[in-house]
Formats: C-alpha cells, sequence, structure tokens
C-alpha cells in the first residue's frame, strides 16, 4: 500500500521528507497543487498528482513560481485548500505576487512551501527564502524532523485559515531529500467546493472583493495577524525543548539542524551539559518561550542554515527582556562560531561544543586522518561534473564553441539555470560567459545587443532550455526583438524539464495527471513575435555549425532551435541509438594530427582512453549510443552502426 | 514486528557510487528493507547536479532507538558499500575508521578528468593496497561484469546489496528483499532482481576472506 | 628549422594578427580551420612540435634552408630570387577561353599539366562572392572556371593538405607567395617524416604585393556592390589609385587608399613579392593588357613551361628590359620594405631563446 491512500493511521512508513509533506496535504485535505520544478521541491507536486485522479486534487505544473502562487491562491479565494512548491529562488520570482497576497488575505487555507538547499547542492545559488518571511510579513515554520514535516503540514491548512494568511513553511535539501520514518496520521474523504464570493465591500474576509487597497487598513490587519501568530506559536508544539532544567549551554535551532544538534549532542556524551531549544514557528518568534528558555542559562549556542535569522531574531528578544534573563554569551554566525555560507552537518556542531564547553573528543584519529587523506589526494581523482552520456547538451556546446571559434570575432553565450549551466565548464567547452537565474541569458544578450554604438562587435548568443523559455525567457526574448537588439537566442530544445526529472510544460502534451494538453510551440512564439526561426539537431554537427556561422553573419534578434531529447528522458533511456566502438588500429591517439581530440577535448563519459593500446576505446555500460563522437574523430577511427532496436 | 539489537545501534552504512549507477535506489530498497523490520531508517542523500557525472553517496542510519542525522559524523561509518573502487577511498577518507567494512565493485568509471588525461586513475591494487591498510576488512565484487551476465548493468547494485546481507553485518535476507521489491518493482523484474541479490550474497560467502 | 607547437603559433602568429590565412596548417588535425578567410583555432593542442608550427610560413622560417631544398642552394641577394628565365607569356591556342585576368598564363600552364599528367590533381582558388575558395581539381576542363585574380586571402594549402590526405601525389599548386613558401617549407620535411615524399609535382607562384581581409573588404564594398553580381576585378596601372569592381551592370570604381585599408598587417611584413620559392612565377606586365610576366625557376618548372609552349598552349615572348628593371625596382622594394619593419621589431635571426619570424644568412640580409 502506498502512504498515498493509505487510510490505516498509525502505520509507519519510511519517507522523504517530501513525501512526508505530501502525506501531511493529503491528510489536510488539500483541493489544489501547484509549482514549478526545482531540486529538492520537485518529488512534493510529482507525488500529489500520483494522488490526484483518486482525491480530486487538481495538480498543476505551473509555467514558473509566480503563476504557480497565483494558481493556488485563486483556489484559496474560492473556500478551497491549496499547497505551492517551489525551490528557494522561486520564492524571489513569486515574491512580487506574495507580498500582495500578505495585504489581501486568504481564504481556504493555502500554504507556500519552498525548499532552500544550503550549500547548493543542487543550485546555482544559495539564497535564504526565510527572509522573506519577515519582510513581507508572513508566518513562517520550519519542520525539525520527518515527522513534523508531515504534521507541520496538516496544521499549516488550519493555522492559514484560522489567520486568514497564507503560511511559509521551508525545508531544506537534507529533509527533503532525506529519509526517516513517519507515522500517518487519519486521511479523511475528498471534500470541497470551489465559489469565489465577491458581493460585499471590499476589505471583507469572507465575501468581499480580494484586493490590497486602501493600503494602511490592510497593513493594520496584515499585522494584527501577526500578532494573533505569536499567541498561537507561543503554545505550539512544534517548539521543544529537550535537556536539563539549567543547562550550561543551550543550542537554539531549528530544521535539519536540529537532528545535527541532537547527534552532536549524543556524540559528546553531553546530555546533561546541553538542552536542545527547537523551534518550529520560526517567524514571528514567540518571544515569552524565548524568554523563558533564555532564562535557563547563559550561554546560547546557535545552529540553523545558512545565514543568521533565527539568531538575529532572538537576540532582538534578548536585547529587550536583559534585565530579566540577564546578559547572554551568544554564540554563531555573528560571532563566528558557524559558517554564513554552506550547509552544516554534526561534525560542525561538535566543534563549536567542544570549543564552547571544553570537553576532548576525537572524531578520527591523526594518524588515521592523515593516512586517509594521503591516499585520497592519490587515489581518488576528482570527478568533475559532465553532461550525461549521450547528452544533447555536449553536442549543442560542441557546435556552439566551434562556430564562435570558427567566426573568430570572440562571440560568446548568455545562459542561465538548467542541465545546460554546465556549458560553463570543460564538458561544455567553456562556451557559456554568464549564468544567472532563469531567462536571465536572453536578457543579458538584449543588453548586449544593444552596444554596438560603444564599439561592440562580438556577435552574441543566448541560450536556455524549453522550459525556461515558458518560465523567464519569453519577456527578455521580447525586449530584444522590440529594441532591435542584435542577438541569436538558441532554444535547447530537449523536450521537458529534463534537469529536475521531466516534469511537463507548456510545449509538452499532458498535464501532471497526465491528461492531453495543447501544445504551445517554442518556435511559434518566436515567429509571432517577428524573429526568424530556424531548426537544427545539435547531433547533426555539421549542419548546426553551418547554421549558426550564417546566422551570425546576420543582424536583429534570430532564433535558432536546436531540438534533441534529452539522453535520460523516459523515450530514450537505455536505448541506444547507435552501436559504437573504436578502431584503435585506426586511432591516431596522441600524435599530431588528432592529439586525443575525442577524450581530451570531447570527453564523454561513455568514451575513454586505454592506456595500454594509448587509443580511445568505448565504455559499453556507460556509452548511451549517441554517435556524436564519430562524427567528430578527425581519422574514422569511431565506427557506428545503427543498434538492433 | 521486533526488532532485534544491531552490532552498532546506530549502525551507519554509506552507499556511494557515481551518478547512474542506482545508488540512491539500492539505499531505499535497503532502507524500507530494514524499516519494516521494525527499525527507525534515516536516509540521507545527495542527488541533484551531482547526478551528472559526479560522485553521489547515501548515508544510512539503522537503529532501534530513533531517526539520526542523515549526515553520518566524521570517522562513523561500519560499513561503506562502493559502487566504483575510487569512491571508497573518498567516502573513507571522510567518515571510516579502522573498524570499517568495505565492500566495493572492481568496475572503474572515469571521471572526465581522467578521460582527458588531466587526472591519473589508480590501479585496483592501489585501491586495494589503501583500503587494506585503512579498513578492517574489505571485499572486492565484480559485480557489473556478474550484472552484464544477467543482462544489465544497473543490477550490479542489487549484487552489492546481495553482499551485504552475505556479510550478516545487518539482519536481512533475499526473501526480505523480494517482500520490498515485489511492491516496488514491477512483475517481470523480480526475478532477474532477485538473481543478482543471490549471485551477491553467494560471491560474499565464497569471497577469501582477509 | 626550429619546430614548435600550436601554442607557439597561437602566441606568434594568430594573437599578433600575422596569420594570413594560407590554410598550411589547415585539414591536418582538427584543430586548425579556415573560415571567412581567416583561420581559427578550434581547442588547444598538446603536441610540442606540430606541422601546423612547422609549415607557416610566418614564424621561424629559416629561408636560407627553403632555399636550399628548393634550388639545392642558399637564399639569394637578387630582387626576384633565384630565376633562370624572366619572358613574357601568354595563352596559346589550345589554351581554353579568353576570360582572362590578363595573359592567361597560369589557365595554360595547369590546364596543359592536367592534360599532360604532369598532375594528377591541381589545386585552384574560386571566388564565393567576395571569398576566395579553394578547390582540388582533376579534369583539365575544369581549369579555367578558376581563373581570374581573388585579392581576398585564401586557405589555399588548406585544399592541398586535403588532396595530400586523399592520396594525390603529383600535385599542382596555384598560390601567393606566402602559400608558396609554406608549401616550400611543408617539402623540406620539417618534421623528419619517414618515407617522405614530395607531393607537389608542379608550384606557379603568383606576384603579390597584398591580399585583402575578407570581411574588411566586404564591409567595404557592402552597399556599393551586389557581391553576386561580380564579375571580375582589376586593378588597373598607375595612376589610376583605383579598383574596379565589373559587374553584370556596369563597373563600379573603389579609391584604392580606402582598398589598402583593408591589407591585413601580416602582407607588410611579406619580403617576396614574386613568389620566390616556386617553379614558376606569373604576374602581370605593366603597360601590356594581354601579356604576363613568366619567372621560370627550377628544373621541373622549365619542363612543363617547355612542354607547354611545344603542345601549343603557352606563347612566350621576350621581355623588354625597361620593364624587367621596374620589376625588379617593385620587387626590390617590397622586400627592403618588408625586413625593415620585420628588423624594427626585433623579429628577424633572434636568439636561439626567442622566436623569430624568419632567419637569414646575414650577410644577405645585410646585402639586400
Amino acid at each position: 500500500m502506498s502512504y498515498l491512500f493509505d487510510t490505516n493511521e498509525g502505520a509507519r512508513y519510511l519517507m522523504m521528507g517530501n513525501d512526508a509533506i505530501v502525506r501531511g496535504a493529503l491528510e489536510a485535505n488539500v483541493n489544489v497543487a501547484s509549482a514549478y520544478p526545482g531540486t529538492p521541491s520537485s518529488e512534493i507536486i510529482e507525488n500529489l498528482s500520483k494522488a490526484s485522479l483518486k482525491r480530486n486534487i487538481y495538480v498543476e505544473w505551473s509555467v514558473n513560481e509566480k503563476v504557480a502562487l497565483e494558481v493556488a491562491f485563486a483556489a484559496s479565494i474560492a473556500g478551497l485548500r491549496s499547497i505551492c512548491a517551489m525551490k528557494q529562488n522561486g520564492v524571489n520570482v513569486a515574491s512580487d505576487f506574495l507580498l500582495h497576497v500578505a495585504l489581501s488575505g486568504t481564504r481556504g487555507g493555502i500554504v507556500l512551501l519552498h525548499c532552500d538547499d544550503p550549500g547548493a547542492l543542487s543550485s546555482i545559488n544559495e539564497g535564504e527564502s526565510r527572509h522573506f518571511a519577515r519582510m513581507i510579513e508572513l508566518p513562517l515554520l520550519e519542520p525539525g524532523d520527518f515527522q513534523e514535516a508531515l504534521e507541520m503540514t496538516k496544521w499549516a491548512f488550519d493555522l492559514s485559515e484560522e489567520l486568514r494568511s497564507i503560511i511559509i513553511m521551508r525545508s531544506v535539501t537534507r529533509l527533503s531529500h532525506a529519509s526517516g520514518n513517519v507515522t500517518l496520521g487519519r486521511l479523511g474523504e475528498p471534500e470541497g467546493k470551489a465559489l469565489f464570493k465577491f458581493e460585499t465591500i471590499p476589505g471583507d474576509p469572507d465575501s468581499g472583493p480580494v484586493i490590497t487597497m486602501p493600503v494602511p487598513p490592510h497593513h493594520t490587519i496584515l499585522q494584527n495577524k501577526l500578532k494573533k501568530a505569536v499567541a498561537i506559536f507561543e503554545k505550539s508544539p512544534f517548539n521543544t525543548y529537550t535537556g536539563p532544567e539549567k543547562p550550561e549551554l543551550l543550542i537554539i535551532t531549528c530544521s535539519a539542524c536540529n537532528l545535527y544538534s541532537r547527534e552532536a549532542v549524543h556524540l559528546l556524551g553531553a546530555g546533561n551539559r546541553v538542552g536542545i531549544l527547537k523551534i518550529g514557528t520560526t517567524w514571528p518568534l514567540p518571544p515569552k518561550l524565548i524568554t523563558r528558555n533564555l532564562a535557563r542559562t547563559d550561554k546560547v549556542l546557535f545552529v540553523e542554515e545558512v545565514l543568521p535569522f533565527l539568531e538575529e531574531n532572538v537576540k532582538v528578544i534578548a536585547a529587550e527582556t536583559a534585565a530579566e534573563v540577564g546578559i547572554k554569551k551568544f554564540y554563531g554566525k555573528n560571532d563566528g562560531t558557524m559558517l554564513t555560507i554552506n550547509e552544516m552537518n554534526p561534525d560542525i556542531v561538535v566543534d563549536a561544543i567542544k570549543k564552547i564547553l571544553s570537553i576532548e573528543y576525537t572524531s578520527m584519529d591523526d594518524g588515521y586522518a592523515k593516512r586517509a587523506k594521503e591516499h585520497l589526494a592519490a587515489l581518488a581523482p576528482v570527478r568533475d561534473l559532465t553532461f550525461c552520456p549521450g547528452c544533447p547538451h555536449r553536442a549543442s556546446f560542441w557546435n556552439l564553441h566551434n562556430a564562435l571559434e570558427l567566426d573568430n570575432r570572440r562571440g560568446f553565450v548568455c545562459g542561465d539555470i538548467g542541465c545546460y549551466t554546465l556549458g560553463f565548464l570543460p564538458c561544455g567547452f567553456s562556451t557559456m560567459k554568464t549564468s544567472h537565474s532563469m531567462g536571465s541569458g536572453i536578457g543579458i544578450a538584449s543588453g548586449f545587443g544593444k552596444l554596438t554604438q560603444f564599439g561592440m562587435d562580438q556577435p552574441i548568443l543566448a541560450v536556455c532550455g524549453d522550459s525556461t523559455f515558458f518560465h523567464a525567457a519569453i519577456p527578455a526574448l521580447i525586449n530584444a526583438i522590440h529594441n532591435k537588439s542584435d542577438v541569436i537566442f538558441v532554444l535547447l530544445d530537449n523536450s521537458g524539464t529534463a534537469m529536475t526529472g521531466f516534469q511537463p510544460h507548456p510545449g509538452t502534451p499532458l498535464d501532471a495527471m497526465g491528461k492531453d494538453l495543447p501544445i504551445i510551440d517554442p518556435a511559434d512564439v518566436c515567429r509571432s513575435l517577428g524573429a526568424s526561426v530556424e531548426y537544427t539537431d545539435p547531433f547533426n554537427t555539421e549542419e548546426t555549425q553551418k547554421k549558426l556561422l550564417a546566422l551570425m553573419e546576420e543582424k536583429g534578434a534570430r532564433v535558432l532551435i536546436m531540438k534533441q531529447m534529452c539522453a535520460l528522458s523516459p523515450e530514450k533511456k537505455g536505448k541506444k541509438m547507435f552501436e559504437v566502438r573504436v578502431d584503435q588500429d585506426i586511432c591516431r591517439g596522441d600524435a599530431c594530427g588528432c592529439s586525443r581530440l575525442c577524450t581530451r577535448i570531447f570527453r564523454c563519459p561513455g568514451l575513454v582512453w586505454d592506456h595500454e593500446r594509448q587509443a580511445a576505446v568505448i565504455d559499453e555500460v556507460i556509452c548511451a549510443g549517441c554517435g556524436v563522437c564519430a562524427g567528430i574523430c578527425p581519422s574514422g577511427a569511431i565506427k557506428k552502426t545503427e543498434a538492433a532496436r | 514486528m521486533k526488532a532485534g539489537n544491531l552490532i552498532h545501534d546506530p549502525y551507519n552504512a554509506i552507499i556511494t557510487g557515481v551518478g547512474g549507477q542506482g545508488n540512491v535506489m539500492a539505499s531505499r530498497i535497503l532502507g524500507n528493507i530494514m524499516s519494516r523490520k521494525g527499525y527507525y531508517v534515516t536516509i540521507g542523500e545527495t542527488f541533484g547536479v551531482s547526478q551528472r557525472g559526479g560522485s553521489v553517496m547515501s548515508h544510512l542510519r539503522i537503529s532501534k532507538r530513533s531517526v539520526w542525522s542523515p549526515q553520518i559524523p566524521r570517522g562513523q561509518a561500519h560499513i561503506v558499500v562502493a559502487l566504483e573502487p575510487t569512491e571508497a577511498i573518498r567516502v573513507i577518507a571522510a567518515y571510516g575508521n579502522s573498524t570499517v567494512r568495505v565492500i566495493s565493485n572492481t568496475r572503474p568509471i572515469h571521471p572526465v578528468g581522467v578521460i582527458a588525461g588531466e587526472l591519473k586513475y589508480p590501479s585496483l591494487e592501489e585501491i586495494r593496497i589503501a583500503l587494506e591498510e585503512l579498513a578492517a576488512d574489505i571485499s572486492f565484487l565484480d559485480a557489473t561484469d556478474e550484472a552484464l551476465k544477467l543482462g544489465q548493468p544497473i543490477l550490479g547494485n542489487v549484487i552489492m546489496m546481495g553482499a551485504v546481507a552475505g556479510t550478516g553485518v545487518l539482519p536481512f535476507d533475499a526473501e526480505d528483499f523480494r517482500n520490498v521489491i515485489t511492491e516496488t518493482m514491477s512483475k517481470d523484474k523480480v526475478e532477474v532482481n532477485m538473481k543478482a541479490f543471490k549471485k551477491g550474497e553467494e560471491i560474499i560467502r565464497h569471497a577469501p576472506a582477509r | 628549422m626550429k619546430v614548435l607547437g600550436s601554442r607557439e603559433l597561437l602566441a606568434d602568429v594568430l594573437a599578433k594578427e600575422l596569420c594570413i590565412g594560407c590554410g598550411a596548417c589547415v585539414s591536418l588535425c582538427p584543430y586548425f580551420k579556415s573560415y571567412n578567410g581567416k583561420t581559427a583555432m578550434l581547442f588547444p593542442c598538446t603536441q610540442e612540435q606540430g606541422r601546423c608550427f612547422a609549415y607557416c610560413p610566418k614564424v621561424e622560417v629559416d629561408l636560407d634552408e627553403v632555399s636550399r631544398t628548393i634550388f639545392g642552394a642558399p637564399y639569394s641577394i637578387e630582387p626576384l630570387g633565384r630565376a633562370s628565365s624572366v619572358t613574357m607569356s601568354r595563352a596559346g591556342a589550345k589554351a581554353p577561353g579568353n576570360n582572362y585576368q590578363s595573359g592567361g598564363t597560369v589557365t595554360a600552364l595547369m590546364t596543359y599539366a592536367l592534360a599532360a599528367k604532369h598532375c594528377d590533381a591541381a589545386i585552384l582558388t574560386g571566388r564565393e562572392g567576395l571569398n576566395a575558395v579553394p578547390a582540388i581539381v582533376t579534369s583539365p576542363d575544369e581549369v579555367k572556371n578558376y581563373s581570374l585574380s581573388k585579392y581576398t586571402s585564401a586557405p589555399t594549402l588548406a585544399a592541398f593538405n586535403q588532396a595530400v590526405d586523399e592520396g594525390f601525389s603529383r600535385i599542382g599548386v596555384v598560390a601567393t607567395p606566402c602559400q608558396v613558401l609554406a608549401l616550400a617549407q611543408m617539402r623540406s620535411n620539417p618534421m623528419d617524416t619517414k618515407d617522405y615524399s614530395d607531393s607537389t609535382s608542379l608550384v606557379v607562384g603568383l606576384f603579390c604585393t597584398w591580399s585583402l581581409d575578407y570581411r574588411a573588404f566586404r564591409k567595404l564594398v557592402a552597399g556599393k556592390v551586389d557581391i553576386n553580381e561580380i564579375k571580375k576585378f582589376d586593378i588597373p596601372p598607375p595612376p589610376a589609385e583605383v579598383m574596379e569592381i565589373y559587374t553584370g551592370s556596369g563597373t563600379i570604381e573603389i579609391p584604392l587608399a580606402e582598398v589598402r585599408a583593408t591589407v591585413p598587417n601580416s602582407c607588410d611584413y611579406c619580403f617576396d613579392m614574386t613568389s620566390e620559392f616556386a617553379d614558376v612565377s606569373v604576374g602581370v606586365v605593366e603597360g601590356r593588357s594581354g601579356m604576363n610576366t613568366l619567372i621560370v625557376r627550377t628544373e621541373r618548372g622549365r619542363a612543363i613551361v617547355d612542354g607547354a609552349v611545344k603542345a601549343g598552349y603557352l606563347v612566350i615572348e621576350d621581355m623588354p628590359a625597361e620593364n624587367l628593371a621596374s620589376l625588379k625596382t617593385a620587387a626590390g622594394n617590397k622586400k627592403k620594405r618588408a625586413l625593415k619593419k620585420a628588423m624594427g621589431e626585433g623579429i628577424i635571426n633572434t636568439s636561439d631563446s626567442c622566436r623569430a619570424l624568419f632567419r637569414l644568412e646575414k650577410n644577405t640580409l645585410a646585402g639586400i
């Protein structure tokens, strides 16, 4: 029985944090779920979509996070319960709308769930979205383990309805993508009827038009909601203290850091000296609870990711109550005990406690550590990120790089977020020269393309993926076309949101629940905007480079769609197009005339160097059979034959 | 089901490999097996960008008492299961100790730096010598080669799981494995997975002990 | 001869904009490619010594060594280089067509060389718009399609390298002085390749005072003429000071000063006006539009010229003394100008630790 449908209250499952969130939403009878995919948040909507039919949930992969939140909000003011999931930088995208939602208020329970990625394990930024809660004045919850992820999600809907406010809930990679045992709660029958009432006056929370004006009274209402939230949070079971009545050191922590703190105290055997105050309601903080716990001791250590959010907010309370609780010695981010970058782990907490309490502890014998480090340096070669074997992006960047070098005018590529971000690395032949937020490649290129009046004569290219195209590239492309910017926009169309696991987008034919949807063709969009549009298959390297070179001779905004499906796509994965082998007698290897072009430069993981024979060789297990390498070998030593199907 | 005592509690296992080797799946199956037997299980995984050719590591904590941190503390691994041999060394450097047990696949996956000629990939003998120095017990398996004989190189991860069962460090066997996979896999895949699991059990039982 | 690799080639030639795009380094490996008259390096290469560097006419050219390969004697102090005869010539009755730049000597010679099987392939240069595009030609009837001057620099030797790769072994090449120099370096087997054999059977050198950068030239003529309509370019003798562009709908004149502004820097260092390392060199004759100057330099050059005359492809006349004198003055001036510039920059006969543009015997240099 899947945890999605198990009605057996008390049943125990091993669940990912994201699954626990899903179950929590199901137990809260969520009606609508929307999101734009982003690691580590994507599984939430993915798994809710599996329950969509049985539990009558509308699940949508929206075009971007702002629209996703708008979709979820519509459900809320129609009286339904909704959840909207995104990764940390998605909150930035949605934040403009969020600012207004805070003022307008909500009706049915609505939860904005964002998964931050401390350490940027699968991100190109280390954004801390918790600050939006304080900035926009919204309640923020942070589950401290897997069970809480379920229970807190469920509760967040009730809280939202009680406060008439959207609730922000923050997870992190080490909760969302980690797994632990979770005990299920009650799963009721699905219910919910949608009706948007607007007949009374603006400001009526139940049946008025939902607008933010006049602003001052709405702002007052919002701040009163936060006061109410504080009162509720003072009694919340998600704020817990474990440890001696009067510890030597009080750890204040939240989220996954709760687990690290517990582990560290256990490792040091310091359970009788250290207490842990785990906060689940991180904004607005309940001051009485904080004061009560601050009074336990005069040494306080903050353990959180990434910036000192909890730390600074607690310090405000500590300053205001100093007469009552005394002067504290604080350890955390601000005094340098903890770093303000990267993720935490038990060892960092161990080191901090060791230092503060002068405890002797060695995690690894010095001699052992030294030998292990030596072996690591000598025997474990670093694994740089690379495109997968058979990845269309390797071929695309090969074509882009070669065309730009041939063209010989120092042309360059602007990019953004997706697997193709790796285009700045050797696996993409270091072709990409700028990479920022979704859609910013074409936006930056649009700006570059207007610098001709200052003497810029470099060809300017932008790349983005098909999903990113719909997410945020279209306005920038319109900007480039309208302003007659000299740019080539290359759409790396691999038929899905590949990086996060093939979620559909407006260019694909199915919705999150597997039902048919009309396709919006990016080519049609570009043409309707007035751009010339050409297609090419990046695996056809000769033709693609030719087209790129020809486009570089032209002016204005030009669009080239490089279309080839992702090698990991369900349609392609495990199916080789070609059997590829190297004729080692023909391979020129290291000699003048080749210099190991395939392995040294093209460096597909499926094509390795045979040291004994001093020639290239295909690794059958890894090769995806795309056959592109056969076309780049200068001596024709790489042979491809169509694979039997 | 009443969970028996473990040789360490929490028992810390690390399954390591390279993106695409089925590391995450192996850790989830093993986690589910132990969870069903009544243990608390915590799994920490790294995937996402790291899937693109990078090292992938899963931390499993198995305990009778509670959930633990999804990251094993430094020097605290009890067993390291390496789907790729140099990854065993990488993991040991952070999580190893003189009593750790290592089970490693022999099949190398060359990092791009090695393919490009910028870095050197060690010989299996060099890896063996290093691991023998750092670990209490090591076993090498030709898991990928055996998996290829079964027609699917990805089954190397299941062979490695069979090997873990064969060592007896954790209380589970082929039937426990079958119970979990019959729920998560399509029927036609179960038998070949069982074969792979049993192959791993068999190899480890006949492997020369150090 | 000092032979290094692509790293040095990149630093000394490409980075200093000395590359003339001759194509000597192209079609040998996947790294050097030719596009729009320029040579591009796609990726770094790790060879310590490479053919790219060895063949390049713009770095470490040992003129005495090259001269010994071609003539068995060191570099000559003469303004026209080593020559056995200087005459006038024009296409004979057997030569094809009449669409020549001047006397049709090159077309006549190459047609004959292919027809008489002196050559198994000819490397000629055609024109696509303003772009000079080389071709491997095997049929004598096709040679006439490649007549007329191109003016923009061409990667002719890329086609030569390709022809060698395809197995042609008696190749006739029509080349500019820089290309002829690169060919001469190839023929001196600088990499000491085992079983090396010279794949050329005839090198016809063209007179050249400069070539044009394709992109700059295109920018210059853009808007002035429909590039696809161009039939022929010509620069009439002084005092005209214009370039004439013939099109289907009339002739356009562009001031020569504007045209000269599109000459790549590299040509300023070129000391060779008459393709001194060719078998035969061909150019115009001032004041005689239907005739060519023909310099025969080598024995195999002599044999083919004699054969062409005998077979009726070529007609030879004596060269008036005053024409010869002014040709020598012009060639000498170009030589002096280039050597002076290179000497001024200290890139001739540098010490061993430093790479030179070219090297030659000190006395010869002083003599010039």
